[in-house]
This record gives structure tokens, C-alpha cells and sequence, in this order.
């Protein structure tokens, strides 16, 4: 099963031409269909597909419509504008926003994929004492509600001296991020043949020059994936970023809910504030999504 | 853990114990300072995530477990006001916490354990096999599969709020988008959120449009990794694509199952925001789950009680320690 | 780590009987509040505002400007905090001492929780508080705790009756319901004689249940006598009334969004009258019945009386509060008297549509303004709710229970029953029938 990293994301592979003969003498194998499945098959994913993106779709629409647009949706059509968007972008503090979520998410991913892969490694590779209960206890930290301690974990922001900071923030982040990441890591680096720890060593190679030179390059499509699970952490969250910080260092997940204050929801600046927001997420899922499919099956099945 | 060892042998690290001398008896400093020197490595590697979790995670998970046995609330706990300093004047009351939960005392409990079981199973089962459905439809040739991988993908791109969010507005009775539709049809008008039964299903609904795409790409990710030889030995043997899928693919699939199921199990357990966020304030308080109810204790206006949610807290986090230690015996005496 | 809650500390605290009431209220708190030359007052203020951030906050803004300018060795931190979290993130904050503002805008309801938890400071003789006489009594009284005044009142509100004088007159109704009993005969008539119309949109938030408890002379519980009252039978009579006009009298509840639809319903003329406070109106003239030219078709009276005879709804608002632990007192009373100052709420007044607190603020100049001049006569309904620290949390179970007995799944009974038992489990000391 370690055959994943070698095949990346090629596409499926394909059948030898001699086996699918062979096979269609007999039962219809994998690789062909009727037309009537074919068309089975399109309708299915279609129809997936499109409740996968209608509600993503619909807020776009409505973003683009007058401010009540949620009201009456088929007004939109009549009344296509970029007036929310303006608001939004030149009129509240979004931007500002924005650029403390760019600066939170940012730094969690690459903390967050650097210590969870090093982690990772030394747990792959090494056998030391307390690497079993390790990841047994990286497990244990995402069963626990944290939020019902967040006024404890306030008050050990504040001993820390991390209240209202970026790093605190990304700090409390990654102990959300890490402990998956560093699974999934461990699980990809298992994949990776360790004859190339071997070679590293005989190059005279540190353990860590081999996991940094040698072994990280290998790894891209688990870290691609980590990295998309620290981003989406750190930019989605609201409760702690609510609750440690101020403005101006406000992020965007706990700023645009002032746009949805509760006596007079604006939701055209909601809609439009998502579909902006959205827009980073989705750049950076295409530029991991090529990845993901493998880089999260190694992590998967080894972990 | 490793946390308690890895700092204080720090200082003779460079005096290497006479390998031989393991079999012998010796005195723990010694046993520990060899250890250090053959693993400090692989600690240091690991200390900048065991020193994170540990401070931020496990100093107040310990803190938390210690409140459970107290009667701490926000008008007992200590208070530093700026100058004015108040001490804390909570007593420990022992497994009391415990047992007004745990003997069904507080009423509150069973109920939400059982919805919060139901939630649970019925999110994860259901995304698990459409997921699974997904990708199996994907992962063979087809036109435009980038793109309905693409599509398909997306939801897990969202933040989940504005995912949320964007159900809400749908689901609205008398401005959603739901209704405009089945109403033109001639259908009539649903209360989609109306009911605690149709509040349930909606949230299940709305978990599964989020949880699916990372089932997907997991199963997506098993399937190829199944050497194709199994499936042409199995054509050969003229196994019918459904012995096919029993004999090869589910097998071929458990070690990616068995990790998205532990996983998915854990995170929807606690996953409260979805509830939240999409049902608002105005409900009868039958669709809170657990975490939802621990929360609420934890916030509640002038009565928050610490103690109480911390050990709410508690119990979820034993009930999850169990099920995935019997989860994973079960899975070892599988193999 | 909180300090004080290591075990000997808190051995200590047991071995001394040292409690937590009383003691720090006042006794380190610096005294020289009034004494002080305001023009020799210095340094930086954090101040919480909680007002809607598109729509009232600029006005906001410009006053703490002004302020500035006045005090030039003050400066301000201005922070826009959602009003939904303010409370969480205010109590997190003070108990730390830390990231706390010096004053926030606080919603009147909160503070009993506020001073009973010492985070608040006393404003009784500081700079803070000044022609107390001119404060209308309604707001005045909910700064009140424990025989001290704890904030300054800014804006105030409470629940009216606004309804579509163009629906009522296609009705044939001459004036507003003044019963609950007249609103549901009102509806009926809307409804038969309107197609299309219903008569109102019942808010299932607790809140919006006051007026018909308050109406029969109940509410949530009796502190004089520490009673839990939500379940006496003047409670079962006005939550009757309320389920009578949810199933005669009200369009379709959608819970999840009750709200907006709600709001929506009424601007677009779907509904002809609400229950609803002055803050509405705003997006009220925003909508097709009441647009523009139309803004007097929007017709404001007292909520409904109930068998009582009297017409009573609560006294909402905000006051602005001291926080216990700022490092800059003198500044922060200097902050909020002026902030609270006649012609600060006058600005407020007339740019916001919020009713002012103090009766020097009602010129002739804001009483053009319609949602003023509408509410001003409302104001004399107002009254105030139980002053118990811990009311936040009796909303959750009552609103739960509630909603239960909206939809029928429980009676009226069975239903304060059960909110009842809650309230017992909050209110320490007190008994529960």
C-alpha cells in the first residue's frame, strides 16, 4: 500500500489493455460501462455536485444583489450590483481584518506544519520512549471541549503574556491544528522507504538534515495537506479569536459579525464579506488540491 | 509523557553511559541519562509540540479536571479586578459533580447523551457512505472528473460558518430559496427549521454537506491505493462487481476506515458551531448535544458554573477515551 | 494560571472566612473621583461601545472626538465590540484585569451581574455622575444596585406597539389595540377584511413575553420574597394569552430566522402591527410600507394592557459602567459624564433616533425626530425587571420552555413548571412552588 507516494496524483491507473479483454468475456469489469451507466454515473455526480456547490453559488448570487436581496431572490437579476462589495471593501473595517486573518492563518499553517512534521518525524523514525503515548495523547486533546476552560485559558494567555497578539493567537491555534497534522504526518512519513534516511546518514547527514533535506521534499502532498487543515483552522475559527482578541487585531471570522449585529442583520455585507473570505480558501485548496487525495490516504492508512 | 524528562538531563548530555552497562543493575539517574543520550534527538524534535499541547492543552485540561471535583462557579472563583484582589472561596465536594450527572440527577444528561449518540452515528455513517459512494464514482475514468472533483470538494474549502450561513438563508420558510422552489412546483411550503424533528434533520443534513468532502478525499486516496492486480484476479475469477466491492474494496479500505472513522467519530461528537449556527437562539433546547449543554453552564449569564461544565467536559472526554480504546481493541482482534 | 485558585489559597481563604462580597467593593478603588481637576486628568481609555456598527457607531465616534478635543490629555481607544459577546468577553476580561476596557457600554440588564461580581465600580459621589436630577427615573433606576449607582444612563428604550396605519384603516380600525384581547379581535378583523395581511409576527424571544407577563402582574421571580414566580398563576394566565395570539393572531413563526423575518414582514407591509422597541424603526423606514414619503404611515402606541388594565413593557437601554480595574478612574468618569451629557445624548438623539436619558435632552429640535416622538409617550410604560445578578441565565430556560409551548408539545403549565425548576437550580435561596 505504499505504492501512494510513487503514484501521486496521477490520474486512475489504467487497466493493460490484455486484462480488460479478458475480463469483458466475463463479467463486466471496472473499467467499461453502458451508455445507460455512463449516464447513470453523470447524473449522480451532477446532482452531488451541484448541492456540493449550490449553497456556496446562492451566496455569491445574493452578494450581488441590493442589500435585502436574501428577501426576494429573483430581484437580483434586476438589480445586479457591486454595492456590497463596496461597502465592505471601502467602508468598514474589513480590510483590516482580512490582513490579521492573512497574518493569523499564515503563520499557523507554517508553524503549525513545521513542528507537527517534525514531530512527525521523530515519531516515524524514532523509537524513544513516550512515542506511543504520544500520539495516543494527540488524540486525547481533540476529544476535550476546550472552550468550556476559556476563561482559564484567558487567564494563562494573560500570565503568558500573549493576550492580543498574533502569536498567542496562532499558539492557541495550533494546539487545535497540530495534533492532526503531526497524525497525519506520521502516518505519510511511514510511507516514505527508509532507505533514504540510510543514504542521508551515510552522506553524513544530521537526523534532522536528513528529515529537512531529504525527507520534506518527499513528503509535499502530506505537508500540502496539513497545511490546508492548519489554513482552515486558523481561518474559520471564531470563539477564541473572539474572546483574546482586540481591535485593531481583530479577525475576520469574529469581525463580520458585526455586520450581523443582532437588531439589524445586514445581510448583504454578510453575503458578500463570505464570499470574499472565501476567496483565500479557495486559492489556497487549488493549490494543494492536487495533493490532497494522496496526502491524506498515506496519513490515513498508516496512521 | 516525555514532558516530565526532557529538560533537566539536559546538562550532562555529552557523558555517554558505558553501553554495556544496560543489563546491569543501575541507579535511575544513570538509566535516565543514557536514555537521554540515545533519544534526546527524537526529543527535540518532538518538544516544540509536546511543550505547545502541554501548556496550552494539557495544563488546563488538568485545571479543568480539577474544578470537576469543586464547586466553582464565577461568583467563588478568585478575582484579580486591578487593584482588587478577591480570593477564591470554592470548596472541593468531591464526586458530587459526577454524580448529579452520571445518576441522571441533573436532568439534563441522558437526554442529551442519547441525541448527542444519534447525532453522532447517523453524521458519520451517512457521510461516510456518501462519501465512500463519491469516491468510488470518481475514481474511475470519467469525463470531467476534475471538475466534479473540484465541485465536490468545495464545501471543505468554506469556513464552515459561511457554509452554515448560507444554509440558513435556503432554509428560511418564508424567504428561502427551498421553498420558492417546491412552492413553483406546487408543492407546498415546508417549515424546514420549524419543529425539533426538522431541526435535526437539518442540522444532520448540513454536517453531512461539510463533513463529506474529507471523507471523500480520504476514501478517494484508499481506493487508489488498492493494487489494481486484486481487482483483475477478481474478474478473472468472474466475481461480480458487488463480490468485487465485499472481497476487495472494503477490505483493501478498512486501514483508511478505520483511521476517518476514529477521527470523524471525535470531531462530531464535540462539533457544536453547526448546531448553533444554524438554529440560532430560538430553540426548545431538544437539538443541543452535549458540548452544546456544557457550554451553555459555562456562559450562562450571572450563574455560570464552572465546575459543572468542566466536568460535562470531563465525562465527554471519558466517554470518547473509551469509545476509541474499544475501537481500537475491537480493530486489533479484527487483524 | 488564575492565582488565587491554588489550594492554599484557597485553604487560606476558607481557614480566614475570607468571603467574596463586600470586602474589595470599595475599599482600594483611588477616591479622588471628584476632587481632581478634570483639566489635569491624563493618559489613554479603552472604551467598549456595543452600538451597531454600520449605522450608530459613527455617531459614537465623532463624540469620543469631541472628547478628545476637550481633554486633550485624554486619549481614547475606541473599540466596536458585538453586542451578542460583549457580556463574555467583558466578564473574561475583568476577572483577569487584564484587556479589560475602562468603560463599556452595558446593557441595562446587566448591571446587577456586573456590581454583584465587582466589576463595575460604584459611580456615587465621582465625576462620573453629575445632574443626576435631570435622568429620567425609569433609566436612573437600572444603574441601581445594592442601594449604589453603578453606571450612567445613556439610551434608553422599551417595547411599544408600531403598527401599519394603512393596513388598519383598509381594516376599518380606528386606533390600536389596547388589550391583548383587542389585538386578537384586531387580527381577525385584519385578516378577514386585509387578504394577505396577518395581524402581527410573535417574537419567540423571551424578551418579547415581558409586556404580557408584566400585563397580568407577574413576572420571572419576587426577590423580596425570593420566590421563583415564572410559574405563578398570573404567569400561566399572560403565557396563554401569548400562545392564544401566536395560534389567532400571528404569521407562521420560522424559528431559526424569527427575527428578520419578522422585521421583514412588517417593513414590506406582511403584517400590521409588532411588538417592538425604538431600535427597530430604523430598519422599519428602510422597507416598501414605510419607505420615504411613507415614514407616517408607521404608527407608534403603548404595548397592550392585560386583564391588570395596564399597559407595561420593560425599561431596556444602555448605561455606560466603570470598570473596577482601570487603571485611569478619574479619566474614565470624566469619559462617560460627558458622553452621558445632555448635549452629547442630544448629538446621539439626532443622528441615531435613540432615546435620550435625561429630560433636558428632549428639545423641540429631537422631538422632530418620529421614533422620539413616538416613544417619548411610550416611555411612561416602561417598567424595570427583577435587579438579580444571575437574570441573564433565566432567559435560556424560559425561552426553551416557551418555545415548547408555542408549538404545542407541552402545556402552559407543565411548561413554567419546568422553567420554574431551572430557576430554582440558578437562584440560590430561593423556593419554587
Amino acid at each position: 500500500m505504499s505504492t501512494t507516494t510513487e503514484r501521486g496524483s496521477a490520474a486512475v491507473p489504467v487497466v493493460p489493455r490484455a486484462a480488460r479483454g479478458a475480463a469483458r468475456r466475463r463479467v463486466r469489469g471496472r473499467a467499461e460501462r453502458s451508455t445507460g451507466a455512463s449516464i447513470a454515473l453523470h447524473a449522480t455526480l451532477l446532482v452531488a455536485s451541484a448541492i456540493a456547490v449550490f449553497p456556496v453559488l446562492w451566496i455569491l448570487f445574493i452578494s450581488l444583489g441590493p442589500s435585502t436581496a436574501w428577501q426576494q431572490p429573483n430581484e437580483v437579476l434586476h438589480h445586479l450590483g457591486l454595492g456590497n462589495y463596496r461597502f465592505v471593501l471601502l467602508h468598514s473595517h474589513f480590510p483590516r481584518w482580512f490582513l490579521n486573518s492573512v497574518i493569523v492563518a499564515a503563520a499557523t499553517t507554517v508553524l503549525g506544519v513545521l513542528v507537527s512534521a517534525s514531530a512527525g518525524y521523530a515519531v516515524s523514525r524514532m523509537r524513544f520512549p513516550g512515542h506511543r503515548p504520544l500520539m495516543w495523547t494527540f488524540l486525547v486533546t481533540q476529544m476535550f471541549p476546550m472552550a468550556v476552560l476559556i476563561v482559564p485559558l484567558y487567564n494563562l494567555l494573560v500570565q503568558l503574556d500573549l493576550l492580543d497578539t498574533y502569536i498567542g493567537l496562532v499558539l492557541v491555534y495550533c494546539t487545535i491544528s497540530v495534533p492532526f497534522c503531526a497524525w497525519m504526518l506520521k502516518g505519510y512519513f511511514d510511507t516514505i522507504p527508509r532507505e533514504i534516511d540510510e543514504a542521508g546518514r551515510v552522506d553524513g547527514l544530521t537526523p534532522f538534515g536528513t528529515f529537512w533535506r531529504l525527507v520534506m521534499p518527499l513528503a509535499k502532498p502530506g505537508l500540502a495537506v496539513t497545511a490546508f487543515f492548519s489554513f482552515l483552522t486558523a481561518w474559520g475559527e471564531v470563539a477564541y479569536s473572539n474572546q483574546f482578541m482586540r481591535d485593531p487585531h481583530t479577525t475576520l471570522a469574529v469581525g463580520i459579525r458585526t455586520f450581523a449585529a443582532d437588531q439589524r442583520a445586514d445581510w448583504g455585507s454578510m453575503t458578500a464579506a463570505s464570499v470574499v473570505i472565501a476567496i483565500p480558501a479557495a486559492i489556497v485548496f487549488m493549490l494543494v488540491q492536487k495533493h490532497l487525495v494522496t496526502g491524506l490516504t498515506a496519513g490515513g492508512t498508516k496512521g | 509523557m516525555t514532558t516530565a524528562t526532557m529538560d533537566e538531563p539536559a546538562r550532562d548530555a555529552k557523558a555517554p553511559g558505558p553501553r554495556g552497562s544496560q543489563r546491569r543493575g543501575t541507579t535511575p539517574l544513570q538509566s535516565l541519562r543514557r536514555s537521554w543520550d540515545k533519544h534526546w534527538y527524537a526529543w527535540a524534535m518532538v518538544a516544540p509540540v509536546v511543550i505547545v499541547i502541554a501548556v496550552l492543552v494539557l495544563y488546563p485540561l488538568c485545571y479543568g479536571l480539577y474544578l470537576s471535583f469543586t464547586n466553582a462557579n464565577e461568583r467563588n472563583v478568585a478575582q484579580n479586578i486591578g487593584p482588587i484582589h478577591i480570593g477564591a472561596t470554592y470548596d472541593f465536594v468531591g464526586l458530587h459533580n459526577y454524580w448529579q450527572i452520571l445518576s441522571g440527577r441533573d436532568g439534563d444528561f441522558y437526554p442529551r447523551l442519547e441525541w448527542t449518540v444519534i447525532w453522532t452515528v447517523s453524521c458519520v455513517a451517512l457521510t461516510y457512505a456518501i462519501g465512500l459512494a463519491m469516491a468510488m464514482l470518481l475514481n474511475r475514468p470519467v469525463r470531467f472528473r476534475l471538475f466534479y472533483r473540484l465541485a465536490l470538494i468545495l464545501p471543505w474549502a468554506v469556513p464552515a460558518f459561511i457554509g452554515v450561513f448560507a444554509w440558513r438563508l435556503m432554509f428560511n420558510s418564508q424567504y428561502g430559496v427551498f421553498n420558492d422552489i417546491i412552492t413553483k412546483v406546487g408543492l407546498p411550503a415546508q417549515d424546514w427549521l420549524g419543529t425539533p424533528f426538522a431541526q435535526k434533520i437539518a442540522v444532520i443534513l448540513v454536517n453531512i454537506w461539510c463533513g463529506v468532502p474529507f471523507m471523500m478525499v480520504a476514501l478517494l486516496g484508499g481506493l487508489q491505493a488498492i493494487p489494481n492486480e486484486l481487482y483483475e484476479a477478481a474478474e478473472m475469477d468472474g466475481a461480480t462487481p458487488l463480490q468485487r466491492f465485499f472481497n476487495v474494496t472494503v477490505p483493501g479500505l478498512r486501514p483508511v476506515t478505520n483511521t476517518v472513522i476514529l477521527l470523524s467519530t471525535v470531531w462530531t461528537f464535540n462539533m457544536f458551531p453547526i448546531i448553533y449556527l444554524l438554529l440560532g437562539n430560538n430553540t426548545t433546547g431538544d437539538t443541543d448535544i452535549l458540548v452544546t449543554h456544557a457550554y451553555e453552564m459555562a456562559f450562562s449569564g450571572g450563574a455560570a458554573d464552572y465546575a459543572g461544565s468542566a466536568t460535562y467536559g470531563i465525562v465527554i472526554l471519558m466517554i470518547l477515551v473509551a469509545f476509541s480504546t474499544f475501537y481500537r481493541r475491537q480493530l486489533k482482534t479484527q487483524d | 494560571m488564575r492565582r488565587g485558585i491554588s489550594a492554599v489559597a484557597m485553604a487560606a481563604a476558607i481557614v480566614l472566612g475570607v468571603t467574596a462580597c463586600g470586602g474589595g467593593s470599595g475599599s482600594s478603588k483611588s477616591d479622588s473621583g471628584k476632587a481632581k481637576d478634570p483639566a489635569s486628568v491624563s493618559g489613554t481609555i479603552t472604551y467598549w461601545d456595543t452600538s451597531d456598527a454600520k449605522n450608530e457607531a459613527p455617531t459614537y465616534q465623532a463624540l469620543v472626538k469631541d472628547f478628545e478635543a476637550k481633554y486633550p490629555k485624554i486619549k481614547v481607544n475606541y473599540q466596536n465590540v458585538d453586542f451578542g459577546t460583549v457580556e463574555q468577553k467583558f466578564k473574561a476580561a475583568a476577572q483577569s484585569g487584564k484587556g479589560a476596557p475602562d468603560v463599556v457600554r452595558t446593557d441595562v440588564g446587566l448591571i446587577p451581574e456586573y456590581a454583584s461580581l465587582h466589576y463595575i465600580a460604584p459611580l456615587d459621589g465621582t465625576s462620573a455622575l453629575q445632574d443626576t436630577g435631570d435622568f429620567m427615573s425609569g433609566p436612573m433606576n437600572t444603574t441601581k444596585y445594592d442601594g449604589k449607582t453603578y453606571g450612567v444612563p445613556s439610551v434608553t428604550d422599551t417595547l411599544g406597539l408600531l403598527y401599519n396605519k394603512e393596513i388598519f384603516a383598509k381594516a376599518g380600525i380606528s386606533s390600536p389595540p389596547k388589550t391583548w384581547d383587542e389585538l386578537i379581535a384586531d387580527s381577525a378583523t385584519i385578516k378577514q377584511k386585509v387578504p394577505g395581511v396577518a395581524g402581527t409576527y410573535v417574537n419567540p424571544d423571551s424578551y418579547f413575553l415581558f409586556p404580557v407577563l408584566f400585563g397580568e402582574g407577574a413576572d420571572l421571580a419576587d426577590p423580596a420574597a425570593k420566590k421563583v414566580t415564572v410559574n405563578s398563576p398570573e404567569a400561566v394566565k399572560a403565557v396563554t394569552e401569548a400562545k392564544k395570539i401566536y395560534d389567532t393572531s400571528s404569521l407562521k413563526v420560522d424559528f431559526a430566522s424569527a427575527y428578520d423575518n419578522m422585521q421583514t414582514s412588517f417593513k414590506t407591509g406582511k403584517v400590521a402591527m409588532l411588538v417592538q422597541g425604538p431600535w427597530s424603526v430604523g430598519d422599519d423606514l428602510t422597507g416598501s410600507a414605510f419607505q420615504g414619503a411613507k415614514e407616517s404611515n408607521l404608527g407608534y402606541a403603548p404595548v397592550p394592557a392585560g386583564s391588570s388594565g395596564k399597559a407595561l413593557a420593560p425599561t431596556g437601554g444602555h448605561d455606560l459602567a466603570v470598570y473596577q480595574g482601570s487603571k485611569n478612574l478619574d479619566a474614565a468618569y470624566l469619559f462617560t459624564q460627558f458622553m452621558t451629557s445632555s448635549s452629547s445624548q442630544q448629538q446621539i438623539a439626532l443622528k441615531n433616533g435613540t432615546l435620550p436619558t435625561r429630560t433636558s435632552a428632549y428639545t423641540p429640535e429631537v422631538l422632530k425626530n418620529g421614533t422620539i416622538a413616538g416613544f417619548k409617550p411610550i416611555m411612561d410604560t416602561a417598567r424595570p425587571r427583577v435587579a438579580l445578578p444571575q437574570v441573564g441565565s433565566l432567559f435560556t430556560p424560559l425561552q426553551q420552555q416557551y418555545i415548547k409551548i408555542l408549538q404545542g408539545q407541552t402545556s402552559v403549565q407543565a411548561g413554567l413548571d419546568a422553567a420554574a425548576k431551572e430557576f430554582g437550580k440558578l437562584l440560590p435561596g430561593y423556593t419554587v412552588q
